[in-house]
């Protein structure tokens, strides 16, 4: 392939990647303090339309950004609210805040399908975007692409070199560990769910702000499944999430290039790609041995008697 | 320390659950560089005592005193706070992370985490104390001893005054267990005081300062260890009847043999050779995950042994397991009480035909009436209480399900038993019962016994076995005064018998 057809499709794949990447490092925030929040399809939902709406009301896209990753945060907590609080199944609730989350903003965005509000707009970066391949690839996106570079590095260093992560890490791994150092092990837990939600919402913001710039129903379109499994495909480490993210990225873009290519493959069976992928992510995954997840995802912490 | 303020204090301290008096009247002066133990049995209120220490539970009435002035220990947190730490039985460590993430978890100030200046003051803690640990090794990696070590190294962190130790060497090799004790004493002599919770006797009466008895959440006793007292004398007063330590048991003519196992390897063992007659009890000794579990699972058919042969009651093991005998022939009494053997969630009498119901079936149809006659019957016989097959089984205590267990088990009259850990847990008078059990039980059958209490294997046992890194190390009689002598070094892998190369003994000096 010559690079006149590879630079766009990778662009496009960072592109496409981006809301995932978001996500995807929401719910390993999520999971890394042992709750399993399944619901990052609604909670991008949500997010996806209250920085929509946002963006239509006030004309500010940073606010609008800032709006999607707190209503995130508050759909995220209806899933603290029954794991946390009341000792629910986390799979159920999690199913269930998909279910709710999609429903409630493809309720609430009836009004506004077709509308088009005040996104984000690519901006190179002087010098970098003048680099060959790399430029176009990496240095001529939106600003939220380039927020997107950062947070791998910075989960990092927060997940290792803070007491805050470290505390996080241990309440995924053994709540009772946690407890027995005296720590509010519940409370760690609540972290992990509102920040992760946050950032699953800021997920949700791409797709309305930069991807699409206008509202229609399901806009997330499985995105948040899509970084569920790649959760696992990352082994719950977020420098992995970039590359798992992108590839998905790059699947989407392939399929729609082929469809507009008009290939005589039915396009179905193309719209299928990347949850195919999905499925042989997860396959490959568990192929690999030696990373574990934490010990304690899924679990509720025990009420002390 | 007469005169001098103790560090903690417990005034009539009093906990019920229900109608259950968990803790009664208990006073007792915890003192600064001594090192206190609480012995009793289960159910005596040891655990309570310690949760209301911890602060994990609150007392319906009494004091804590703390140097003197009254405080209420409301949380964990509180407790902590207090300097109150508690080594579990079941260590509440971070298996993925490493030794020093565990220890400073919730200790450490500001938002970074300065590793290189915390790595130094643990190192510098460790040595004073003198604990030698990686500190970065990964704390999944270190052996059952390694592991207590950071537990208390994590105490020792938050500067803890007063060390509460749950049973702890219940998880440890004599070797390691000696260690400890003599970690113990260093800490005691630096002046913390020291809390050593066990109904081991002997090991009581090594380290202890002074010693205080429960017995049905009570304070019957409390003397400090001098050269007259002996465990008989101990046991005596812990359960309350003197005890014989030594079973009575008579010496039974072997007969046919009902297992062999010839060159079995794999599954993490290596060149495993025995052979059980029926009349005999072989006991396997060592501490867990030597290769005990993948022994039983691959004589009880739950595995399929890798490499060399099983043969129970002369048929190759695919046969045996492909004709279906373990109806009748088998018996397996795991160490899991509440998982394997039981479920919880049914009653006595479906308990009973979990193993049993091919002696009641009618074509698809269970006879519940003649199993109930039978399970009844049993229950008599067994003294199980409650004597009532329509109990669940979580409703019973550990004596009484591993009895239920055992009647059920010997009910179908096997021919080859094998048993783990069958009195893990129990206390006294019900261990006693069921190594009676056990011993009767050997006219009809070949024993295999896995245990890690090495003075059950010599209570019981016509032969011992030593379990290594998956390799079963030496057997011997239960005259060879010589060799059970070097059971406890066997155990850590540091005495080969004969015979056995130059390399084990290496490995085992290096881990």
């Amino acid at each position: 392939m010559n690079s006149e057809l590879l630079i766009p499709l990778l662009t496009a794949a960072v592109i496409s990647g981006t809301p995932i990447l978001y996500a995807t490092l929401g719910e390993i925030i999520t999971e890394k303090a042992g709750v399993l929040n399944l619901g990052v399809e609604g909670v991008m939902m949500m997010g996806c339309f209250c920085a929509f709406i946002t963006a239509q009301l006030t004309g500010q896209p940073w606010l609008a950004f800032l709006a999607a990753g707190l209503a995130g945060l508050c759909t995220a907590s209806l899933h603290g609210l029954v794991c946390l609080v009341f000792q629910g199944n986390q799979v159920v609730s999690g199913l269930a805040l998909t279910i709710f989350g999609t429903g409630l903003a493809n309720y609430l965005g009836t009004p506004y399908i077709g509308l088009a509000a005040p996104g984000f707009s690519p901006l190179p970066i002087p010098g970098l975007a003048e680099l060959p391949f790399l430029g176009p690839v990496f240095f001529n996106h939106d600003p939220l692409v380039y927020l997107s570079y950062l947070l791998p590095g910075c989960l990092w260093l927060v997940f290792r070199h803070s007491r805050f992560g470290l505390g996080l890490r241990a309440v995924g791994q053994s709540p009772a560990a946690v407890l027995a150092a005296g720590l509010n092990a519940t409370a760690y837990r609540w972290g992990g769910i509102l920040i992760g939600g946050f950032f699953m919402g800021l997920g949700g913001a791409y797709l309305s702000l930069a991807y699409t710039h206008l509202w229609t129903n399901n806009l997330s379109a499985g995105r948040g499944w899509i970084a569920v499994a790649l959760v696992i495909f990352a082994f719950w480490r977020p420098g992995r999430a970039v590359f798992g993210a992108y590839l998905f990225g790059g699947i989407m873009a392939l399929q729609l290039r082929l469809q507009a290519g008009g290939t005589t493959l039915p396009s179905s069976l193309l719209l299928m790609l990347p949850y195919a992928l999905t499925v042989a992510v997860l396959l490959f995954s568990s192929w690999q041995r030696g990373t574990q997840a934490p010990a304690a995802l899924g679990t509720n912490i025990e009420p002390s008697s | 320390m007469q005169g001098a303020v103790p560090f903690i204090q417990l005034d009539t301290l009093c906990k019920s659950f229900g109608r259950v008096r968990a803790n009664h009247n208990i006073s007792l002066d915890i003192h600064a560089g001594k090192i206190l133990a609480l012995l009793g049995e289960n159910g005596a209120g040891k655990s309570t005592l310690m949760s209301l220490l911890a602060g994990q539970l609150q007392p319906d009435s009494g004091r804590i005193l703390l140097n003197g002035r009254q405080v209420v220990l409301s949380s964990t947190e509180k407790a902590i706070q207090c300097g109150i730490g508690m080594v579990y039985q079941h260590f509440k460590l971070v298996e993925a992370m490493s030794v020093l993430e565990n220890i400073v978890l919730g200790q450490s100030q500001g938002f970074w985490l300065k590793r290189s200046a915390l790595k130094r003051q643990v190192a510098e803690l460790a040595r004073a104390y003198g604990i030698p640990l990686a500190l970065n090794a990964r704390v999944s990696t270190l052996s059952m001893g390694e592991k207590q070590q950071v537990e208390i190294l994590k105490l020792l962190f938050r500067k803890s005054d007063l060390l509460i130790f749950d049973e702890p060497t219940s998880v440890l090799t004599p070797a390691e267990a000696t260690n400890l004790f003599a970690t113990m004493r260093e800490m005691a002599a630096q002046g913390k005081a020291i809390v050593f919770i066990s109904h081991k006797l002997e090991e009581v009466l090594r380290i202890a300062d002074h010693i205080a008895i429960l017995k049905q959440g009570e304070i019957i006793d409390q003397l400090s260890p001098a050269a007259d007292l002996v465990p008989a004398e101990l046991a005596r007063r812990m359960v309350g009847r003197p005890v014989l330590l030594q079973v009575q048991r008579e010496e039974l003519e072997p007969r046919q043999t009902v297992l062999k196992v010839q060159g079995l390897g794999g599954n993490g063992l290596e060149q495993v050779d025995l052979e059980l007659r029926q009349g005999e009890l072989l006991s396997l000794v060592g501490v867990a995950g030597n290769g005990q579990k993948a022994l039983v699972e691959n004589i009880c058919g739950l595995l399929p042994p890798r490499k060399g042969a099983v043969r129970i009651l002369g048929q190759d093991w695919a046969d045996f397991y492909a004709a279906r005998q373990t109806e009748t022939s088998l018996s397996y009494i795991p160490e899991d009480r509440q998982g394997l053997a039981t479920c919880p969630g049914l009653d006595l009498l479906d308990n009973f035909l979990l193993t049993t119901r091919h002696a009641f079936s009618k074509g698809p149809w269970l006879d519940k009436n003649t199993a109930k006659d039978k399970l009844d019957k049993l229950l008599q016989d067994f003294a199980i209480r409650p004597q009532d097959s329509s109990t669940h089984a979580w409703q019973l205590s550990g004596g009484n399900l591993q009895k239920l267990v055992l009647a059920r088990e010997f009910y179908r009259k096997p021919r080859l038993i094998v048993a783990e850990q069958p009195t893990q847990g129990l206390d006294i008078a019900a261990a006693e019962e069921v190594w009676r059990l056990l011993l009767q039980a050997r006219e009809q059958a070949g024993i295999l016994l896995v245990t890690g209490d090495l003075a059950e294997a010599l209570a019981l046992s016509d032969r011992i076995g030593v379990m290594f890194r998956g390799k079963l190390v030496a057997i011997m009689a239960r005259h060879d005064q010589k060799s059970i002598a070097r059971i406890p070094q066997m155990m850590a892998g540091l005495a080969p018998s004969e015979g056995e190369s130059q390399k084990t003994y290496n490995q085992g000096v290096e881990s």
